[in-house]
């Protein structure tokens, strides 16, 4: 793991960002209880209008205890004094001395964060299964139901999004059953364009704001949510800075490795800003900045020779492995689940238009030309994103139990190879760290083809 | 009539339908299909209602992972093997892809894309509101043009309400079905026969009733019991293991049930129509017990079975046993099983969960469940 180790750390914005997740729990409770704010659960990133009310948004997993390892406890406390940069210097240079154990407690602590949250959503996996859901579902639906189960108690609402995915929709409504005390609010997103459609969302998103003036007792004006959308825009454009222009570059600031973790923890985090949309937003820009500045000095990989394996969906569960796995055979993995799915275009934030109509229309479009009511659509995004990010294959992650993107393959396999003429596979997968052997010989064998 | 001979019986009647120039529009069946329309254009509507075997799930493996729905799975093995008795699939011109639950979305799309069958377009919303109302509004009138369109001429609003009434006539006989005193299993084959038909075996349908209004069943030693969950499908062995063990369904709570014949709209409300769209949309709001809305299913549902095992304990004296039938991987059905028992259970009624897919292997293990349930509901 230290070949990820030994990038992480250059990055202060990455450290950051890393412990602003797992130290959420303290984060939340000062939110709560302190400074009397409403908590409301998030999954997938629908986070904009939480943030927008004045609520605090959270994915739930964020609530539990993570055992940050004992070090990043001391960092996080030596950042409130030396600030992360420093920090991060720091690190740079203890890792620099060569002293092995030294070098060791560093490597400790970036493998610690990624084993930790693998942990922990293997353990609310087990949480939804012991609480009744069968284990036919999805690992995504499994560990959600666990981390409700676990700590819905401490959310004073859910912001229920439905999609095209029924289990999905389900799931939202079994919320409820879990635990009636947090407030549902809903939005129902109409399946097509057509007709009004965007104006019945608009009232939709309408009603659900409402719900949160009665949660907050507060009034939801159109400048806070253009005041929020301008945060959102700002996340969204650093986000995609990453994915279309730094990933799909030739040299990068860091071995491929570290850039799918950083990837990685960005897809989890981006559901809900790690609660706090201005932190975050100042994170990823200082994260892009940092890429930049590493690159702008040469520092970092050629990776002009590695082909780009493009590996999707990932938000609903993945085996983390994979991308060490590509890495060690040559080869480079990209995520960009939220640009597939149109979760990264930007809200228009002008005066001039109503900021209820521009969120109904991202929400839309997301769904008609990203998300996809159907197969044929959703395929046709897969291809998008193949082509933009220039991929020279796809491993498409078919999670047992999903009966919404894992069922496209067939379809996406045949346009793949008719419209892209690029290899694919597809790797199953249940849980984290299950069946790793057949993933690494799986992999082994499509990167042959390169 | 055995169920093959039904098959046998639907592909000739299919047959002579198409020879008078009908287009076949099937579907995967589900509650929220405005199958007045598809009448009204001069159409005959086609639920696929067909239960599964282990070669048709099998066959479905090309185009879809096994852990998708049994019953989908089935729909596209259907396609892909065409058993000698399903013949009468070749005859269909159209099949409708729609969202009732995302499987259905999926095996719809696999059946018009690889089995190069002409799609139609349905989608609803997932809520219950009057928005979804609207939009629901906004599918049926774009469905209607569709099928203007295939039928090359308008599909006037008189057309429409003589459908919209011959189904209503066709849901109330239904429910008169479902209320005879006759074996659960004898109930459900004419209940199956009547969805592949349609209106058109109203006088048979009518015959059988009059025929039958006054028998009494000699079912007294048997435990009644409240199918829910899944439908049980045409060629399904379940019904048979149930009647086995010595229980006998005097209600179901299913799409081929009461899901269906609850949808009736009342007469006076017909009769002064003005736009029979907005009609079928008021049927949409107004359906309650369907398991793809959400967020008030499983509150509905509770409340519906706690009624009708209530008032059957006060007519009769007699407790019904709960069978809520999953069929594996049903998103719908399967996510909310152990609530729905749980919930039910509190307060007294006890339920059994029973989740199967159509392979032969689980037949025993079935058998012994259903038993050991029957055999707890006799102590009792």
């Amino acid at each position: 793991m230290s070949l990820i180790a030994d990038e992480i750390i250059r990055f202060s914005s990455v450290l950051k960002i890393a412990y602003n997740f797992l130290t959420g729990r303290a984060y939340l409770k000062r939110k709560k209880f302190r400074e009397n704010e409403k908590l409301v659960s998030v999954a997938l990133p629908f986070s904009d209008l939480p943030f927008a009310a004045g609520t605090v948004p959270v994915f739930p997993i964020r609530m539990h205890i993570f055992n940050v390892n004992q070090y990043l406890s001391y960092l996080g406390t030596a950042s409130n004094i030396f600030g992360w940069k420093g920090v991060s210097n720091f690190l740079g240079f203890v890792k620099n001395l060569g002293i092995s154990e030294v070098s060791k407690i560093v490597d400790d602590i970036i493998e610690d964060v990624i084993q930790e949250i693998n942990e922990k959503y293997n353990e609310m996996y087990d949480i939804g299964i012991e609480g009744g859901l069968s284990s036919d579902f999805c690992y995504g639906l499994k560990s959600l139901v666990g981390m409700h189960i676990s700590k819905s108690r401490n959310v004073d609402a859910y912001m229920n999004i439905t999609i095209r995915c029924s289990a999905f929709n389900k799931y939202l409504e079994s919320l409820s059953a879990i635990n009636n005390k947090p407030r549902p609010i809903w939005i129902d997103i109409p399946p097509r364009n057509i007709g009004n459609a965007l104006e019945l969302l608009t009232d939709n998103i309408s009603h659900a704001l409402g719900d949160f003036e009665s949660l907050t007792g507060n009034t939801i004006s159109d400048n806070m949510l253009r005041n929020h959308f301008k945060i959102s825009n700002q996340v969204k454009e650093s986000y995609k800075t990453i994915i279309y222009d730094i990933s799909a570059s030739d040299f990068y600031p860091c071995n491929p490795a570290t850039f799918s973790e950083i990837m990685s923890l960005l897809n989890i985090t981006f559901q809900d800003y790690n609660s706090n949309a201005v932190r975050y937003r100042d994170n990823m820009n200082s994260l892009v900045k940092e890429m930049r500045e590493r690159i702008r000095k040469g520092i970092g990989m050629d990776v002009s020779g590695m082909p780009r394996i493009f590996v999707t969906p990932m938000f609903g569960g993945w085996e983390p492995k994979i991308h060490d796995y590509i890495y060690e055979l040559g080869g480079r993995a990209l995520y960009a689940d939220w640009g597939l799915l149109k979760l990264l275009e930007e809200i228009p934030t002008s005066p001039r238009n109503n900021p209820v109509e521009e969120y109904a229309r991202f929400l839309l479009n997301a769904t008609e030309t990203g998300i996809g009511c159907d197969n044929d659509k959703l395929t046709d995004s897969y291809l998008r994103m193949a082509k933009e990010l220039d991929a020279d294959g796809i491993v498409f992650i078919q999670l047992f139990g999903c009966h919404s993107i894992s069922n496209c393959y067939r379809m996406l396999r045949d346009k793949v190879r008719k419209e892209l003429e690029i290899p694919i596979t597809a790797i199953t997968f249940n849980k984290i760290g299950e069946n790793i052997e057949q993933v690494k010989t799986r992999i082994g064998a499509f990167m042959e083809m390169f | 009539m055995e169920t093959l001979e039904i098959f046998e019986e639907f592909s000739l009647y299919l047959k002579e339908m198409k020879s008078q120039g009908k287009k076949i529009i099937a579907f995967i069946s589900h509650d929220n299909i405005p199958e007045e329309l598809i009448d009204a254009a001069g159409f005959i509507p086609l639920r696929l209602i067909f239960a599964g075997n282990d070669e048709l799930m099998d066959a479905s493996h090309d185009y879809l992972p096994p852990s998708t729905c049994a019953f989908a799975q089935t729909c596209i093995g259907l396609f892909a093997l065409k058993p000698r008795h399903f013949n009468f699939l070749d005859l269909v011109d159209y099949f409708i892809v729609s969202n009732h639950c995302v499987s259905d979305i999926c095996a719809s799309e696999v059946i018009c894309k690889y089995f190069n069958i002409p799609r139609l377009n349905f989608y609803i919303s997932y809520m219950r509101n009057p928005n979804s109302e609207k939009y629901f509004r906004l599918e049926v009138s774009n469905f209607r043009k569709n099928l203007e369109e295939i039928r090359n001429g308008p599909i006037s609003d008189d057309m429409i309400i003589e459908s919209i009434k011959k189904y209503n006539e066709f849901r109330k006989v239904i429910k008169d079905i479902n209320n005879l005193d006759i074996k659960g299993s004898i109930k459900l084959k004419l209940m199956q026969k009547a969805f592949l038909f349609g209106p058109n075996i109203l006088p048979e349908l009518r015959d059988f009733i009059a025929s039958n209004e006054n028998s009494i069943s000699n079912n007294s030693k048997s435990i009644d019991l409240l199918l829910t969950g899944c439908s049980i499908f045409m060629n399904d062995t379940l019904i048979d293991l149930i009647e086995e063990g010595g229980g006998n369904i005097v209600f179901f709570d299913t799409w081929i049930g009461y899901n269906y014949y609850s949808q009736q709209f009342k007469e006076s409300t017909y009769n002064h129509v003005k736009n029979p769209i907005d009609l079928l949309a008021s049927r949409y709001i107004n359906n309650a017990y369907s398991d793809h809305s959400v967020p008030n299913f499983l509150e509905n549902r509770i409340t519906h079975i706690e009624e009708i095992y209530r008032n059957y304990e006060a007519k009769t004296g007699k407790r019904l046993g709960i069978i809520n039938h999953i069929i594996k991987f049903c998103d719908h059905m399967s996510l909310m099983s152990s609530f729905f028992k749980n919930n039910l259970q509190e307060k007294g009624i006890k339920v059994l969960n029973v989740e199967r897919d159509y392979s032969r292997a689980n037949r025993g293990q079935l058998s012994t469940r259903i038993e050991a349930y029957l055999e707890m509901i006799q102590s009792e």
